[in-house]
């Protein structure tokens, strides 16, 4: 089954030193608004991601603050200045508690 | 249902559909296997043209940076490489471990097959596949596992042109097809091929008509109004529905006989799956 | 219909489920925008300006320096893809260190923030956010000097249907 918090990260295969590159990073979740009702009535509580940060090395350099109005298994695109051989951490965190993270090694020539 | 039916009223109520047109009852359309196909009411550079207006690249665009199916996909790798039922065999163990002898293959399906005396679709196939070859129980056609194999599959053919046969026993059951998609049928009384040939690039409300010729290329494909990968036959009763005709059950004879005529309108394109659609 | 005042985009899965019925309802009736406006009693929205009173206190927004990418029609608001654009610099002494993102015609406009450093190289960002109704879509960049700038686009969102 399509499990929450699967992540799939696409960039550039060489990369120099310096260069700046896009990053597009993909995630499965519901996104789910808690404005949804069921058949029945019920209201379908809210269960998105609230906050993403991404790490290069040991620097925290982008963080989101993102809401239920960021579509259902989100998707972005962000620039690295790539200048140095580190990894690429990026992390996602929901309102219900759950942490999701992958980790390319970025490697300038 | 409904933003296309309804619009499709408003646009008969205005009579933009001449009342003609709209009553016709094609005398015999049952009984002669016979068809007069229609020609689209726009030239294809016109249709491109209106195509690129309404759609540019954005689809093209999501799809290539980011879609949801290419999970589906990874998983369907994974399951092709998994050993599933008495003999003891996966996919692989037939097919090479990347599948490398199914390279190309989907491009030539749907194709005849004497064995079943019909149509035989990738999907079935490998349904056939699990039952004959590994002992294994059939996958319940639009479950995740189907269509990720499924995708898989026919993911091995992408960037190859579609090349399917309609010749020889092939033909009745293209013709069969190919009658399906004209016949009017369900409360409307439409037919696929009114809104999909002769109104194709038209709009119908917020949708361009999209050409018949561009349908089959692209399944299985993640859909937005799904919010979900879905197969091309789920995207045949989604039409249905709209526009209130029969929902026939997943690779019936019917919508296999529909999936070989609209592959072969679709020859010579390169299969590109997973798609990205509204 | 219970789904009535609630965010069409946001609520169309359930309203989905609805089903035939309601589809036929519709095409007797003709008119989906009574969907559209708010229920009798439902709370008050914030409009973008208290919105960007709370967010900058009246600050000025100079509307320069930032582009926005979306399509002009989007079929499917659940899925709008944008692009934010800026030639702003990301020098260590200069750089943006947040992009806010508004869509006007949402309940709660505030979609994201995302606060960038000299890092990303670059600030330009994309995302797909969910657009209820035709309406602007804004960004307000800050800059680490305390500088704003800002855009607005809109799109046009056709409403869904009972999907197919
Ligand atoms: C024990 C060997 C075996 C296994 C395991 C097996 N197949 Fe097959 N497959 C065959 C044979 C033999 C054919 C030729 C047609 C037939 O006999 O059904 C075939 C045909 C096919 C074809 C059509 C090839 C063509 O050229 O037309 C596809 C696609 C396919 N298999 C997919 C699969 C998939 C997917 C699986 C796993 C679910 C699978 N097969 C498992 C033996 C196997
Ligand atoms: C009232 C008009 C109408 C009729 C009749 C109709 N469709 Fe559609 N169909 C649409 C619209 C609108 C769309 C979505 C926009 C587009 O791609 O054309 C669509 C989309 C499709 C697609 C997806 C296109 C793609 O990009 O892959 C397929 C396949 C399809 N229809 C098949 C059928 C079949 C098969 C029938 C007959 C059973 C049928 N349609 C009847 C209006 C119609």
């Amino acid at each position: 089954m399509p499990a929450v918090g699967r992540i799939k990260i696409r960039m550039p295969h060489t990369i120099s030193r310096g260069q700046v590159v896009p990053v597009d990073v993909l995630v499965t979740h519901p996104m789910e608004t808690g404005l949804r009702k069921t058949k029945d009535g019920k209201v379908i509580p809210a269960y998105f991601i609230n906050g993403v940060d991404i790490f290069y090395g040991g620097d925290r350099i982008t963080h989101c603050d993102w809401t239920i109005a960021v579509s259902a298994n989100p998707f972005m695109t962000f620039y690295l200045k790539a200048d140095k051989a580190a990894p690429l951490r990026i992390v996602y965190k929901d309102n219900k508690g759950g942490v999701y993270q992958e980790t390319v090694q970025i490697n300038p020539r | 249902m409904s933003r296309f039916s309804r619009a499709f009223v408003l646009l008969a109520c205005a009579g933009v559909l001449t009342a003609g047109a709209w009553k016709y009852s094609f005398a015999g359309e049952e009984a002669a296997p016979r068809i007069k196909e229609y020609t689209p009411n726009i030239s294809s550079q016109e249709y491109e043209k209106r195509y690129n207006a309404v759609y540019g690249k954005s689809t093209e665009k999501m799809a290539e940076e980011g879609n949801p199916a290419d999970f589906m996909l990874d998983d369907g790798k994974d399951l092709f490489g998994k050993a599933e039922g008495s003999a003891g065999k996966s996919c692989a163990s037939c097919h090479g471990a990347n599948g490398e002898k199914l390279k190309g293959v989907a491009a030539t399906f749907p194709k005849y097959d004497p064995a079943i005396n019909g149509i035989n679709t990738v999907a079935l196939q490998i349904n056939r596949c699990r039952q004959e070859h590994m002992g294994a129980a059939p996958l319940k056609y639009e479950t995740y596992d189907q269509l990720a194999l499924e995708l898989y599959v026919k993911s091995l053919s992408n960037g190859v042109p579609i090349k399917v046969s309609i010749d020889g026993p092939a033909k009745p059951f293209y013709e069969a097809g190919k009658a399906y998609y004209y016949k009017r049928h369900g409360q409307f009384n439409f037919s696929c091929a009114i809104c999909h040939v002769k109104y194709a690039g038209h709009m119908m409300r917020a949708n361009l008509l999209s050409s018949n010729r561009h349908h089959a290329d692209h399944w299985p494909a993640y859909r937005l109004d799904w919010g979900a990968a879905g197969s091309f036959q789920k995207r045949f009763r989604g039409c249905n529905k709209n526009v209130r005709q029969e929902v026939l059950p997943f690779q019936c004879e019917t919508y296999r006989d529909l999936e070989l005529y609209l592959t072969y309108q679709a020859n010579g394109l390169p299969i590109q799956v997973p798609g990205f659609k509204m | 219909m219970e789904q009535k005042g609630k965010d069409l985009a946001l609520s169309r899965r359930a309203f989905l489920k609805t089903g035939g019925a309601a589809c036929a309802m519709f095409l007797v009736a003709g008119s989906l925008p009574s969907l559209v406006k708010p229920a009798f009693g439902a709370p008050k929205e914030e409009s973008i300006t208290d919105v960007l009173r709370r967010q900058f206190g009246g600050k000025q927004v100079s509307q320069s320096h930032v582009d926005i990418k979306a399509p002009i029609i989007a079929e499917n608001g659940a899925v709008v893809p944008i692009t934010i654009v800026s030639d702003l610099p990301m020098r260590s002494d200069d750089y943006v260190k947040r992009i806010n993102v508004y869509a006007e015609g949402n309940a709660e406009p505030f979609v994201a923030g995302i606060d960038l450093t000299p890092a990303n190289g670059k600030a330009e960002f994309a995302l797909r956010i969910k657009m209820r109704k035709t309406a602007n879509v804004r960004v307000v960049l800050e800059t680490s000097k305390g500088k704003l700038y800002g855009a607005a686009r809109s799109v046009k969102v056709t409403i869904g249907g009972c999907g197919g």
